[in-house]
């Protein structure tokens, strides 16, 4: 004979408990906290997050800003996918993205190797100030510098290379060129925020990493690719995150130095909201192409971020 | 794992959050929509006139504000000069102002508008004209009918105009003696003129270019395609206008007019469009001519006054900017655009149009009237950085220390010329602009590039007229 015993279904030996309810003190704490990120808070949401939505349902809608608007559905849509303007404005955009950002890193990691090494601090100074300068001056105003230097009948780049024997290049007025001298003018404004970053990067690696490295007989290139390298890779993201969304945004280079041509050979997305919301007044399709910008800088920076678990290491 | 048992405390927090969401929802949702004008200070009661920057300087808003001052001192004025890169810029951050809620009442519009702002915003200036016209007798007879036809639209007078420019041809003295050339008769034709660029070349450095021209509405492709006996898009007349010409000119003016211009069925691909083109790109590989540049030509000024360019197209405006930039009065001079198959010339005008979003629009109009007035006009235009609408304004006195020697010729364009017209500039003038802008680039890549990229063009002059604006 056994002994049945009727369990009963698992229970809490005890009932739960309530959190205890917060002191005064503490209410007024969490008080405190929230009026001070109130501010802050409703600055996102008035300026980025109310933007954003407002964005993309004036993409569902037709708009000319003088009458009111109406419902479209997703026509915006329909007609942005059709219009062979958008599709070479994106892919302009993508190649000025691959090749800017790149040609920015490599420069801005180059110089600021260069400058780690030894050196007077004096001078360290004088190339850092150089380096960054032009990051602290308005894009509108040094393309409409460099537009006359780049001029293909008059500019001075021209004259100089002819002083070399080279036939003047139509550096702004080529299909080919256009967009190569676009990059230039940005890679050299932009790099400095870069070589800034890197420059901080260098000098948070310990100099024991680098002593041991010698000493096990790492020199040169294999001592960078190896130790700095791997080192530097969370401030490589950063730089790399923040310069692809920028490229992804570039608009003043292009609009003052080409105005988006020869053809549509150096527009870009965001000129294209820009003329179509502005000179045409068709702000739903302008929208509809912001929320794709949007959309696609999205993607590429969670891909940048997928792909760093692979490469970025912290210390 | 959290605890779903909402006490009776939460819950009725949680109510009070959701009747506070409601409540700031329906009260948003019942408010009016909050304007730029709502801001306290904004609007002060002022007759708001928006002009662009560039051409109108902190000494011209005075000179207009004090003297409508004086003969209205009862209508407060507020000259907001909008800084823009050009007309197309200025109409965006107009429009701008406008989805703002801030709409100026009046906004200085010229010819690449004058369609775009009468359809959408304007209002008609007939039967105020009609009401003063024994005032306005005085300003109809000293203006060209050209001018004020360019200002109509369906018939119906939107603007009355106070300055105008045709694309002439300006000339370098100095690259006129150093190629040993003449300076062209009035009648000269493009074979004249190819062959004055071949010479000029010869006689010059290798930084040279004889003919300097931008890529834009005015003064780019435009003049060869008039020159050439064809436009951009078809041109004809709207019906209409006779209360004006009968009330204000003589028969043999008033002939041939209509109610304001229409352009209508795009034509890049007709051959007269397509031989301009082929002509351009033939000057541009023969090195006689620039690549088509974008922008306003913000450089040109420098690079003609030094001699490093022979010829431009361009209005009266350059006279004032030659003579700013130190170029004597004897250096250089102005001849009527060469004649090919016709002599005809493009022209842009500017005035005042009426906003309907405007509460001020009878003291509007007392502007237009006196901003017309040729005193006002006299003190406005003092340095010629423009041609003024009233013939009675060019004198040689007013070119006697800027020059040119040719003067007479900004005017004697319009009267020699009788078809003499505006710039193609319908209500969906923005992205006309721009295709025509685009695809002068790509056509003008080389010489086999001007068909294919005519071709495309019209494809999207085609979808661009389709568009109601």
């Amino acid at each position: 004979m056994t002994n049945t015993q009727t369990v009963s279904p698992a229970r809490p030996l005890t009932r739960p408990v309530a959190a205890p309810r917060p002191s005064r003190r503490d209410r007024g704490t969490r008080l405190l906290a929230t009026l001070f990120l109130a501010p802050t808070v409703v600055g996102i949401v008035v300026f980025t997050v109310v933007p954003i939505v407002g964005s993309v349902v004036l993409s569902l809608f037709h708009w000319n800003v003088i009458d009111s608007p109406s419902f479209a559905g997703t026509a915006n849509y329909r007609e942005v996918f059709t219009d062979s303007t958008v599709r070479v404005s994106f892919l302009n955009t993508l190649v000025f993205m691959v090749f800017a950002v790149a040609a920015q890193l490599l420069i801005a990691l180059s110089l600021a190797l260069t400058l780690n090494g030894r050196m007077p601090t004096w001078l360290r100074s004088v190339f850092r100030s150089a380096f960054f300068f032009p990051l602290v001056l308005s894009a509108a105003s040094i393309s409409v510098v460099m537009k006359y230097l780049f001029n293909q009948d008059f500019g001075v780049v021209n004259w100089l290379i002819g002083l070399v024997g080279i036939s003047p290049v139509p550096w702004l007025t080529s299909e080919h060129a256009a967009l190569a001298t676009v990059i230039i003018v940005y890679v050299w404004q932009q790099f400095g925020f870069s070589f800034l970053l890197f420059i901080g990067g260098l000098n948070n690696i310990p100099k024991e990493v680098h002593e041991a490295a010698s000493l096990d007989g790492a020199t040169g290139l294999r001592k960078h690719l190896h130790v700095t390298l791997p080192l530097l890779s969370p401030t490589l993201l950063v730089a790399t995150v923040v310069g692809v969304i920028n490229a992804l945004q570039v608009f003043e280079q292009p609009y003052v130095l080409t105005n988006g041509g020869p053809g549509d050979s150096t527009r870009t997305v965001v000129m294209v909201i820009y003329e179509t919301a502005f000179e045409q007044l068709r702000f739903g399709e302008a929208s509809a192409v912001g929320v794709l910008l949007f959309v696609l800088i999205m993607a590429v920076t969670a891909l940048q971020f997928r792909l760093s678990r692979r490469f970025v290491h912290y210390q | 794992m959290t605890d779903s048992n909402l006490t009776r405390r939460t819950l009725l927090r949680y109510g009070a959050y959701g009747a506070g969401a409601a409540a700031l929802a329906g009260t948003a949702a019942s408010w009016d929509r909050l304007t730029g004008s709502d801001i306290p200070g904004r609007d002060d009661g002022s007759l708001t006139v928006a002009t662009l920057g560039p051409a109108y300087g902190p000494e011209a808003i005075r000179t207009l504000t004090e003297g409508f001052r004086n003969v209205h001192p009862d209508i407060k004025l507020r000259i907001n000069a909008v800084q823009a890169v050009d007309w197309s810029d200025f109409f965006a951050k107009i429009l701008t102002q406008i989805a703002a809620g801030t709409a100026p009442d009046l906004v200085y519009v010229a010819t690449e508008g004058v369609q775009l702002f009468a359809k959408s915003l304007g209002v008609p200036l007939d039967h105020y004209v009609r009401r003063d016209a024994a005032e306005l007798k005085e300003y109809f007879a000293d203006v060209h009918p050209s001018l004020v036809e360019s200002m109509m639209y369906e018939g119906r007078l939107y603007q009355l105009p106070v300055e105008f420019n045709a694309a002439d041809m300006y000339l370098n003295r100095q690259v006129l003696q150093r190629a040993g050339a003449d300076f062209p008769a009035p009648d000269w034709t493009r074979d004249d003129f190819t062959a004055l660029l071949r010479g000029m070349k010869k006689s010059s450095g290798s930084q040279f270019t004889p003919y300097f021209w931008t890529n834009r509405l005015w003064g780019g492709v435009v003049p060869w395609l008039f020159a050439g006996g064809t436009n951009l898009l078809t041109e004809s007349k709207a019906p209409g206008g006779a209360w004006l010409w009968d009330s204000f000119y003589p028969a043999a003016e008033r002939e041939g007019r209509g109610g304001g211009f229409r352009w209508t069925t795009p034509q890049a691909t007709d051959d007269r469009v397509e031989e301009a083109y082929d002509y351009l790109a033939s000057l541009i590989q023969e090195g006689l001519c620039t690549r088509p540049e974008g922008g306003n030509g913000q450089n040109l000024v420098g690079v003609f006054s030094t001699g490093r360019v022979g010829v431009t197209p361009a209005g009266g405006f350059w006279a004032g900017g030659l003579h700013l930039a130190g170029m004597k009065a004897d250096a250089f001079d102005v001849q009527y655009f060469p004649r090919w198959r016709t002599q005809r010339h493009q022209f842009g005008a500017a005035g005042y149009a009426l906003l309907r979003t405007s509460r001020k629009q009878d003291e509007a109009w007392e502007f237009i009237k006196y901003a017309a007035r040729r005193d006002t006009l006299m003190r406005l235009f003092d340095t010629n950085q423009t041609t003024p609408a009233r013939r009675s304004m060019l004198t040689a006195g007013r070119y006697e220390e800027s020059g040119p020697r040719h003067w007479q010729v900004f005017y004697d364009t319009l009267d020699k010329f009788p078809d003499t017209g505006p710039i193609p500039a319908p209500p969906q003038v923005a992205e006309v602009t721009e295709v025509l802008l685009k695809y002068t680039g790509t056509a003008l890549a080389s010489p086999r590039s001007v068909r294919p990229a005519l071709r495309r063009m019209q494809g999207d002059l085609e979808k661009a007229m389709e568009r109601d604006v």
